[in-house]
């Protein structure tokens, strides 16, 4: 049936001038390749109204969670490349995996199309915690090394190198606590089962009565929480964070790749759109595909640099 | 009162429609095992958006709860969970429908779950934020604790048969350890294969270690699947009402338990469901007929895993922290229509809220009058329809469900492999829940224990960690509890059998057929010789030394556990290899069924089912399903069919097959591989 389809849309494309012209024409699948309830499935779930208000199709969002991302992002390039068929990328995971060990994919496998926003990390302690600034924080750990728990998710992740890079820069001991996720590793700093976490801004949104943020590890101040410094106004050069995009599989056509670009792009600058993302927490960016092979290699230059501290650039 | 006026905005005709249609998606969905309620509410969050948001969050509610409800059919009629809530119900669940009790096992698993869901929702309607402080209160510790309490139940599992029930769970837990470690980041046991790289899907491994030796076992015998109900006694309402009556304590107990575990984002509807099964089993009077079809092994589960879908929206409305898949869909949802989640929740917006929960309580009553009807026809279906038709229809709904899980034939192949692996050593004496109870169980357990000891290791009090907090000290009493009881009730039995036989001299207490059940035969040694469970052992032996010699690559978070697991493994096995050594040969066991199975068509059905596996990428979905599916009628096929029932199992099997295919492939809209044919 969908062969049928494919070549009847084929068809009248030829007729009608330019291929691919009415792209797209039906339902696309965007596959996350984490479960529900974080930071990917959130921006998508925004995303989705605007994608069907601009090209009159829904966006269906699936899970295959597995890996930390790497069981779909080794799938990628089997999938059909036809349009229908996305995936949501993120950085620094697709650089820092395949640096690690072989996952079944390589960073330049991945076909990004747009990176369209980024959460920067950000330092969280318990409401009722001691610790008011940062200064009071770094002078505690440093009168007792290795004392200070720090949560985040996943090991080797966007979270883990914000710990380490601050450890640093700060000149202080850490422990590092891996957890499952976004949603437990903030559980764990509401419940005060660490001394504090290292999480994306948006951890701040929902929580925001249980967790005081300290700082965050942006250029600029970010809009949802105008009162919280940035570590660069308190004196540490630490930026960074997860950027999130959209890529498809490698055999998907350049004129396709470009026009979800640029659906992508339209979406970002929709006001409303851009409201719920900040209020929420996110950052926007605007890296379309005719930008995102810079991007890309100046990422995993940047990445190269902090995995080799951590000392997991073994590939 | 203001609630009252909440109820009243929940109750328009629109919402409840929407409750029933979702109610109703929703058991079909939890019914096929590999389809999940995350998959149903995920396609359908769109089309919310062009609704009232409290109309569409009661469709996306009730479909969760329906499902959570539904995985009690596949349980109940074919031993396979249709969720990993619905595990610890094909304990008591399948053994009651063999017998000719699944209508009312059905029924009882109904009253369960809408009283468990109403308990659930109830506590969501009143208590939520008091509630939401369980959730912050439990740490790793807290976790690791859970998760030993859960597996505490596998020596209940498996009563006289101890060695290998733990041997089961050991090989399970190192089964979860495969893959990228979540701590540490190791990759592990993948042996360099893509398949492995995210471990051991708990859902595909639940539809081979419980369908597939279903399916084995299925065609080696003319015998019916299911025993057909003698006498039509229709769903047996009052008959059910009348045991959930009488074990009041129990679905108290159970609708407790569930809200309070589904409140822990890191647990969930399988954990409740077994802690539950686990705590009814053990103040049972009769602990001995749990696993053998006891009507309260399925209040407990069914009553506790629906209580979680309640408990489960707490933490998620009121910290924004979801509990579940689903849960977390529902909160995206509620992001998008501009809603800020926190305390403030219930004050503010108090009106969508209220709304929601009340619409959820309605979906759950609605789950009555729609569970009995569709319980009604399902049990009277799977029972009375012949071999010809169950057998492919099963083993193409394994097929699709473990396909469904991530659009990925790597989980049908590792569905089919575990299910072999399953079945063999269910032959050699190992049953597959302790395994599933390692699986389900493993990464909880593992974090919890890296994590706690991480931070008890920072703060210099490792042993304070784990053993001095008050809840994790009330969870290790209640384990060791659960865990040494039997053996005080053993012992307290024998006292009074031994006083009995003091006082009446001449009869013989011990030939009482309760009583010897209870009592296993002494001495270890002087059981025969079991060589199969040996062979297993040794195998298990190798594999441990294999992932032993696995372990010094990985860093120190991420080898722990896996490492104390093998030697734990090590030493079972070892043990039970040295007493098989020292028992004499006992008379070779006759089995009186075996000369009537048929080994050829259980070899039959396994070649059929790899060859269709293996052909699905080649020829396409459909075109494998339809021819796999007339293959799988022979094979199952005991007398000639005449011509008529020949066309009418062709038609059917075109009909059921195409209609799957169309669930899946443009209501779920699951990607599909296209081979040559379609």
């Amino acid at each position: 049936m969908r062969k049928l389809a494919l070549a009847a849309a084929f068809a009248a494309t030829l007729i009608s001038g330019p291929a691919f012209a009415e792209y797209p024409d039906k339902t696309v699948n965007l596959i996350l390749p984490f479960n529900a309830g974080g930071e990917s499935d959130v921006s998508a779930r925004f995303q989705q109204p605007y994608f069907e208000k601009i090209t009159g199709q829904q966006m269906v969002i699936q899970y295959m969670a597995g890996a930390g991302g790497a069981q779909a992002w080794s799938q990628l390039n089997s999938m059909e490349g036809d349009g229908y068929t996305l995936m949501g990328i993120n950085l620094p995971h697709t650089v820092l995996q395949p640096m690690e060990k072989d996952v079944g994919y390589e960073t330049d496998d991945l076909v990004a199309v747009n990176y369209f926003h980024y959460t920067p990390n950000a330092l969280f302690v318990p409401k009722d915690s001691e610790f008011q600034n940062l200064q009071q924080l770094i002078d505690y750990a440093k009168a007792n090394p290795g004392l200070v728990t720090f949560s985040g998710s996943g090991s080797n992740s966007a979270n883990q190198i914000g710990q380490t890079q601050f450890d640093a820069l700060a000149g202080i001991t850490t422990t590092y606590i891996p957890f499952s996720g976004t949603g437990p590793a903030v559980t764990a700093i509401l419940g005060s089962q660490v001394t504090a976490g290292f999480n994306y801004v948006t951890s701040g949104v929902n929580n925001g009565d249980g967790m005081r943020m300290l700082a965050v590890a942006s250029e600029k101040r970010v809009k949802a929480f105008p009162d919280v410094p940035t570590f660069k106004e308190l004196g540490f050069d630490l930026v960074g964070g997860a950027y999130r995009g959209v890529a498809v599989p490698k055999s998907t056509p350049e004129d396709i790749r470009q026009k979800l670009s640029d659906i992508i792009s339209e979406i970002n600058q929709n006001p409303e759109f851009i409201k719920k993302m900040e209020d929420a927490g996110f950052v926007l960016t605007d890296i379309p595909y005719a930008k995102m092979a810079d991007f890309v290699a100046q990422k995993k230059k940047e990445y190269r640099a902090i995995g080799e501290k951590l000392g997991i650039a073994n590939r | 009162m203001e609630l009252l006026g909440y109820l009243l905005s929940a109750l328009t005709p629109l919402n409840i429609l929407m409750a029933l249609g979702g109610v109703v998606l929703g058991t079909v969905i939890g019914a096929l095992p590999g389809l999940s309620a995350t998959m149903a509410v995920a396609v359908l969050v769109p089309f919310t958006f062009t609704m009232d948001p409290a109309t569409g969050l009661i469709a996306l509610g009730a479909i969760y709860t329906g499902a959570i409800y539904g995985g009690a059919f596949a349980a109940i009629l074919v031993n396979t969970p249709g969720t990993p809530s619905a595990i610890a119900t094909t304990f008591d669940g399948f053994p009651m429908a063999k017998r000719g009790d699944g209508s009312l096992a059905i029924t009882l698993a109904t009253l369960s779950s809408v009283f468990g869901g109403l308990v659930g929702g109830i506590f969501l309607l009143l208590l939520s934020p008091p509630l939401a402080k369980i959730a912050l209160a439990f740490g790793p510790p807290e976790y690791f604790w859970l998760a030993m309490f859960g597996l505490t139940l596998i020596s209940a599992l498996s009563v006289g048969n101890t060695l290998k029930g733990l041997m089961g769970g050991c090989f399970g837990l190192m089964l979860a350890m495969v893959g990228v470690a979540v701590v540490g980041g190791d990759l592990r046991f993948t042996m360099n294969s893509q398949i492995l790289l995210g471990g051991f899907d708990i859902v595909s491994a639940l539809i081979g270690l419980y369908c597939i030796p279903v399916l084995i076992d299925l065609v080696a015998t003319r015998d019916p699947h299911l025993k057909v109900e003698t006498g039509n006694r229709g769903i047996r309402l009052a008959e059910a009402f009348g045991i959930a009556w009488h074990s009041k304590f129990n679905v108290i107990r159970s609708a407790i338990l569930g809200t309070v575990i589904g409140v822990l984002p890191g647990a969930g509807g399988s954990v409740a469901g077994l802690v539950s099964y686990s705590e009814a089993r053990r103040s049972s009077k009769h602990p001995e007929r749990f696993g053998t079809g006891e009507p309260n092994g399925v209040i407990a589960t069914e009553t506790a895993n629906n209580a979680t879908v309640g408990g489960g929206f707490i933490p998620t409305l009121v910290l924004g922290i979801p509990g579940t898949p689903p849960d977390a869909i529902i909160l995206g949802a509620l992001l998008v229509h501009g809603f800020k989640i926190g305390p403030t929740l219930f004050t503010q917006q108090g009106e969508i809220v209220y709304t929601f929960i009340f619409g959820l309580l309605i979906a759950t009553l609605l789950m009555l009058p729609a569970g009995l009807l569709i319980g009604r026809y399902a049990y009277k279906s799977i029972a009375s329809i012949p071999k010809t038709m169950l057998v492919p229809t099963i083993a193409f709904l394994t097929i699709i469900g473990s396909f469904a899980i991530h659009s990925n034939i790597h989980d049908v192949q590792m569905m089919f492999g575990l299910g072999i692996v399953g079945w063999i050593l269910n032959r050699c004496g190992f049953a597959p829940s302790p395994i599933v109870l390692g699986l389900v169980l493993g990464q909880i357990a593992e974090q919890g224990f890296v994590q706690s000891y991480l931070i008890g290791n920072a703060r210099g009090d490792i042993l304070g960690m784990f053993f001095t907090r008050p809840i994790s000290v009330g969870i290790i009493a209640l384990a060791a509890f659960t865990l040494l009881y039997p053996f005080y009730a053993h012992h307290k039995k024998n006292l009074i059998l031994a006083k009995l036989a003091v006082e009446n001299p001449g009869t013989d207490i011990m030939g009482d057929a309760e009583a010897s059940a209870t009592i296993p035969k002494t001495g270890l040694l002087s059981q025969p010789r079991d060589m199969a469970g040996t062979i297993v052992a040794l195998v298990l032996m190798v594999m441990c030394a294999w992932a032993l010699s696995q372990t010094p690559a990985m860093t120190p978070m991420g080898s722990v556990f896996p490492t104390t697991i093998a030697l734990v493994l090590l030493v079972f096995a070892g043990f039970f290899v040295g007493i098989n050594i020292l028992r004499k040969n006992g008379p070779r066991p006759s089995d009186p069924a075996s000369t009537a199975e048929s080994s050829s068509r259980r070899i039959g059905l396994v070649v059929a089912m790899g060859l269709w596996i293996a052909a699905i990428p080649l020829i396409g979905f459909l075109a494998a399903g339809i021819i796999a599916f007339f293959a799988l009628v022979a094979i199952a096929n005991y007398d000639g069919l005449p011509a008529k029932s020949i066309i009418l199992h062709l038609l059917s099997g075109c009909v059921i097959v195409s209609a799957m295919y169309v669930l899946m492939a443009e209501i779920l809209l699951i990607r599909m591989p296209q081979g040559i044919l379609f």
